[in-house]
């Protein structure tokens, strides 16, 4: 793997912050979010319940519908700022240039339409220039032409017995199944981005290894960049190339995949992983004591102060920034502002 | 393990206490929007008048139906405010009289429509089977049929007048309530919580009761206040044809009809019973959407 | 050696799928189709498989929450199976599950207290002025405090709510009690802490466990033996750190392989096991497994393998275990 800091990246997430008008008052559920992704690499974006890490996938495509909800940062994208573009021209980016799967693949399928005619449109929505393309070489018809796409498509994301599976229906289908039906929807455009939300997690586990095998496949063959968004620590080590740790609305520590395993920085981050089960270990296992914070009423300072082995005076009162301890490690912790050089 | 006696009677006055203050709550949510304190108030104004009608309406008697010809077709005016009828009965006290029909004719048909349906939906939902198979087509055959068709079918057999017309308008009233219970019960039934206490050895009956009524409540309620408009026009209806209370009892919908040949010259006499109901159908609309942010904010 | 707590024998647990208008059932979901084991006291059994292949399902039946075919259940040496409502009634004190959604588990009308008294009520011993007392001793025994009692679900977190589940299943001071899927909804630290509590407790108060889960990786923690399941039968027992760094079935290898581990110098691991979980309505023959196991036969598709017998309580049901076995075709590949 080649160093990814030197590209371009292709998404800019800087200070992202978005809260909305709760029935106690203003809840920030988002607070200062700062992430690139590069072309090609897969970033996971890991946390627990309710810190925050779906939500901000959606709020880079603005699909969340709260009114009265408040967003600022920037996000770039291709050269414009995505939380500045109306909704019709979001439009255009959904799905075409930033595509996304979640967490049921059966529910987020149409289920008043066949698996076939959801493709096919698509397939007319994107792909015209190839479906002219095999038209005038096979001299065919363009209902054929589609079909034949369609198909190819489908065995691409390792799906057998393609004839079948157009004609049914989303609650046809296996869970494995429509998510891989899904993510062939998703590449059809070819974006630049795909978002997982949670994609494998109502899955098994042999499924789930289908998925994220052929996830890393596609990724490599497009070079489509994916954001994985996961509470699954596992997932991030064996696929993805970057880690970003996210707790209550915060990205506390974020770098290379075996730099965040092998040395993690944040205390919380030590903590998750030495509480996740591995197989083949006995040892009891150790927990983080205390509860995530309300979201309404977050704790002053840095937000995981009050379950922290390490806190200091100044985590009670001041929030921690961003230091980058070698370019590629970034963490938000008072134990590093001090050393840090920059 | 260590021993600690605690102090239940301190526990539990503290517990009630954060209940209290979770109510109080609820209840300033509540009096924040105008709307709804006005259409409380409103409520309010109008049932205590209808309780003590003899006592606030300025001509009970006229109310209660004496004619005063001398006075007939008079309109607004310092002696009547809102004008007389054409027998020369104060509308104002017709008017008060009147609510009490409306007014607690409608809570009378929404309350027995929920103690009917209720247990049925409840029963149907949880048991299935035949018995709740024969229960829910009879839901759907009674629902078939427009409500004031119904009811009025049934006031012609059993007679027409305030009480047979109540009773009639509650048969087609409790479908509406077993089809809503039992949809709910449907979805509740699968719950987890419903399994533990059936672990735990519990019976049917102990189920429906304990666990499943108390939480098919809250839609159940907010069906009934917003049901109480429709059942206080659907009175209406049943007396301006006549089936309804009989003359010279004081009914809105009756005044309605009788004030409806008037409509051109002396158009009070139809316009206020009118706007009587119009104004109570629209404060307990607003009263109980309301009430129904604050149970159920779904 | 202790006795066995559990002993179930050729258990089958089918639910209707078709029915003629007469009532005649022509298609069963075979959910559970032969499984014999037995759960010894004090241990904790754990039981693994994928969705659908009948874990839950088996953890119900022998809690009578779920219609059984055929077979013998016996608990403490008394065949339970057959006893209706009233004669079944004395042994549900003494076996209770712990449910998997621990929001869905609790009736959000009613505060703890009342759910315990709920629960303290089916012990005709207990006489209900002790009902306050016994339910702030659970509540020390599961961490939570006694102001709590009079709270209402929903003002807990769900780690607070799954300890409440566990209170409650301990109020009639069961000997034996089922985890279905206990953890699965909680995030990983609470996980952790729920876990330590369970093994806790499990000391303390002498208990024996049916511990489900689809997570492999908890197993360990927590669980003697494991059982392995798959379209409805139990493919292997082992011990529990027996079972997953050396597996003698072909299923119990894939799907560890399939686990993603989280520490990155592991990798290229997560071997794909070809095919779909089979349908419950029309099982293969033979050997549950046959048409996605990369070493089946003919014999496979034909026979149904029995169970070996490998050590006290271990088993397998493969044709072919002693062969894979020595060949080193299920060692993990991921250590090479």
């Amino acid at each position: 793997m080649s160093s990814k800091t030197q590209q371009e990246p292709i998404l800019s997430v800087q200070d992202l912050t978005v809260s909305f008008e709760g029935s106690r008052g203003v809840v920030r559920i988002l607070e200062g979010i700062d992430f690139t992704l590069y072309p090609g690499e897969v970033l996971a974006l890991v946390g627990e319940t309710g810190c925050g890490k779906s939500v901000t996938a959606k709020s880079l495509l603005d699909l969340i519908p709260q009114l009265s909800r408040q967003r600022t940062g920037r996000v770039s994208f291709d050269g414009t700022d995505l939380l500045k573009l109306s909704n019709r021209e979001l439009i255009r980016v959904r799905g075409r240039s930033i595509a996304m799967i979640f967490q049921n693949p059966q529910s987020s399928i149409n289920p008043v339409f066949t698996l076939g005619e959801q493709i096919f449109r698509l397939i007319r929505m994107y792909l015209q220039d190839a479906i002219d393309q095999i038209c005038k070489q096979q001299n065919l018809k363009q209902k054929t032409a589609i079909g034949l796409i369609a198909k190819e498509k489908l065995v691409e994301v390792g799906l057998t017995e393609t004839d079948r599976l157009l004609k049914s229906y989303a609650h046809e289908v296996s869970g494995g199944m429509a998510q891989r039906y899904k993510i062939a929807l998703a590449l059809l455009s070819s974006p630049e981005i795909l978002i997982a939300d949670e994609a494998t997690s109502a899955l098994d586990v042999t499924v789930q290894a289908h998925i994220l095998k052929l996830l890393k496949k596609m990724s490599q063959k497009t070079g489509t960049a994916i954001l994985f968004i996961t509470h699954d620590l596992g997932i991030a080590a064996q696929i993805c190339d970057r880690v970003a740790v996210m707790y209550s609305g915060r990205i506390v520590e974020i770098g290379n995949t075996m730099d965040i395993f092998q040395k993690p920085l944040h205390p919380y981050t030590r903590g998750l992983l030495e509480a996740v089960p591995r197989l083949g270990e006995k040892d009891p296992l150790r927990f983080i004591s205390g509860m995530i914070p309300d979201l309404s009423n977050p704790p002053q300072g840095c937000r995981f102060h009050p379950r922290c082995d390490h806190r200091m005076a100044i985590c009670r009162t001041q929030k921690p920034i961003y230091k980058n301890k070698n370019g590629d490690h970034a963490v938000a912790c008072h134990l590093y502002n001090a050393k840090a050089a920059g | 393990m260590q021993v600690r006696t605690y102090d239940f009677n301190k526990l539990a006055q503290e517990a009630l206490e954060d209940h209290r203050k979770a109510r109080g709550y609820n209840l300033r949510l509540f009096l924040r929007k105008k709307l709804a304190v006005f259409s409380t108030l409103v409520l309010i104004i109008i049932m205590l008048s209808a309780i003590f009608a003899p006592w606030v309406a300025p001509y009970p008697e006229q109310g209660k139906g004496a004619t005063n010809l001398e006075e007939r077709l008079q309109p607004f005016s310092g002696k009547h405010f809102l004008g007389t009828d054409i027998y020369g009965r104060d509308l104002l006290s017709r008017v008060i009289f009147g609510a009490r029909v409306s007014v607690f004719g409608g809570f009378f048909i929404v309350l027995m429509a929920a103690v009917i349906g209720v247990p049925l939906g409840l029963w149907a939902g949880y048991r299935e089977g035949v018995s709740g198979a024969i229960i829910m087509r009879t839901v759907e055959l009674v629902l078939s049929f427009p409500t004031a068709l119904v009811a009025m079918a049934v006031a012609v057999v059993i007679g027409a007048g305030t009480v047979t017309a109540l009773i009639a308008l509650v048969i087609p009233w409790w479908p509406w309530y077993t089809r809503l219970v039992q949809g709910e019960v449907l979805s509740l039934k699968n719950m987890l919580y419903i399994e533990a206490a059936q672990m735990l050895g519990y019976g049917r009956v102990y189920i429906l009761l304990r666990h499943l009524l108390p939480n098919v409540l809250a839609p159940v309620i907010v069906m009934m206040l917003l049901d109480v408009g429709p059942a206080i026009i659907a009175i209406g209806v049943l007396s301006f044809l006549g089936l309804g209370t009989q003359p010279p009892n004081a009914d809105w919908g009756l005044m309605v009809w009788n004030g409806a040949q008037n409509l051109l010259g002396e158009w009070w006499i139809a316009i206020v019973p009118g706007f009587a109901m119009f104004l109570l159908v629209t404060a307990f609309n607003i009263f109980g959407d309301s009430l129904k942010e604050i149970l159920d904010p779904n | 050696m202790p006795g066995a707590l559990i002993n179930i024998e050729n258990i089958k647990t089918y639910f209707p799928q078709k029915k003629t208008m007469t009532g005649k059932v022509t298609a069963w979901i075979r959910a559970v189709d032969g499984v014999t084991l037995k759960i010894f006291t004090g241990e904790c059994l754990g039981l693994v498989g994928e969705s659908g292949c009948g874990k839950s399902t088996l953890g119900r039946t022998i809690l009578k929450l779920a219609p059984l075919k055929s077979g013998n259940i016996r608990f403490n040496g008394k065949e339970i199976q057959h006893l209706d409502d009233r004669g079944f009634q004395p042994f549900r004190p003494k076996m209770q599950m712990v449910f998997q959604d621990p929001r869905a588990s609790l009736n959000p009308k009613m505060t703890v207290l009342q759910i315990l008294s709920e629960a303290l009520a089916i012990c005709p011993e207990i006489d209900k002025k002790q009902y306050a007392q016994r339910a702030t001793e659970l509540m020390n025994m599961v961490d939570l405090r006694p102001e709590h009692l009079f709270r209402y679900p929903h003002e807990f977190s769900g780690g607070q709510q799954q300890r409440i589940c566990i209170a409650r299943a301990l109020a009639t001071q069961p000997e034996f009690l089922v985890f279905d899927e206990a953890t699965s909804a909680l995030d990983v630290s609470v996980q952790a802490q729920i876990i330590n509590l369970m093994a806790d407790l499990q000391k303390r108060l002498n208990l024996t466990y049916l511990f489900i889960s689809h997570d492999l990786s908890i197993m360990e923690h927590i669980c003697q033996r494991v059982a392995v399941m798959y379209a409805g039968r139990v493919m292997e027992i082992q011990d529990a750190d027996a079972l997953f760094a050396s597996p003698r079935h072909p299923y119990t290898k894939a799907l560890r392989d399939a686990v993603p581990i989280a520490d990155p110098t592991k990798k290229d691991g997560m071997a794909i096991l070809k095919g779909e979980v089979p349908s419950l309505l029309n099982p293969p023959g033979g050997c549950r497994f046959h048409p996605r196991c990369p070493h089946a036969t003919h014999r496979c598709k034909n026979e149904v393998p029995e169970a070996d017998l490998v050590k006290s309580g271990n088993w397998v049901c493969c044709h072919y275990h002693k062969t894979l076995w020595k060949k080193g075709f299920l060692e993990n590949e991921r250590n090479k």
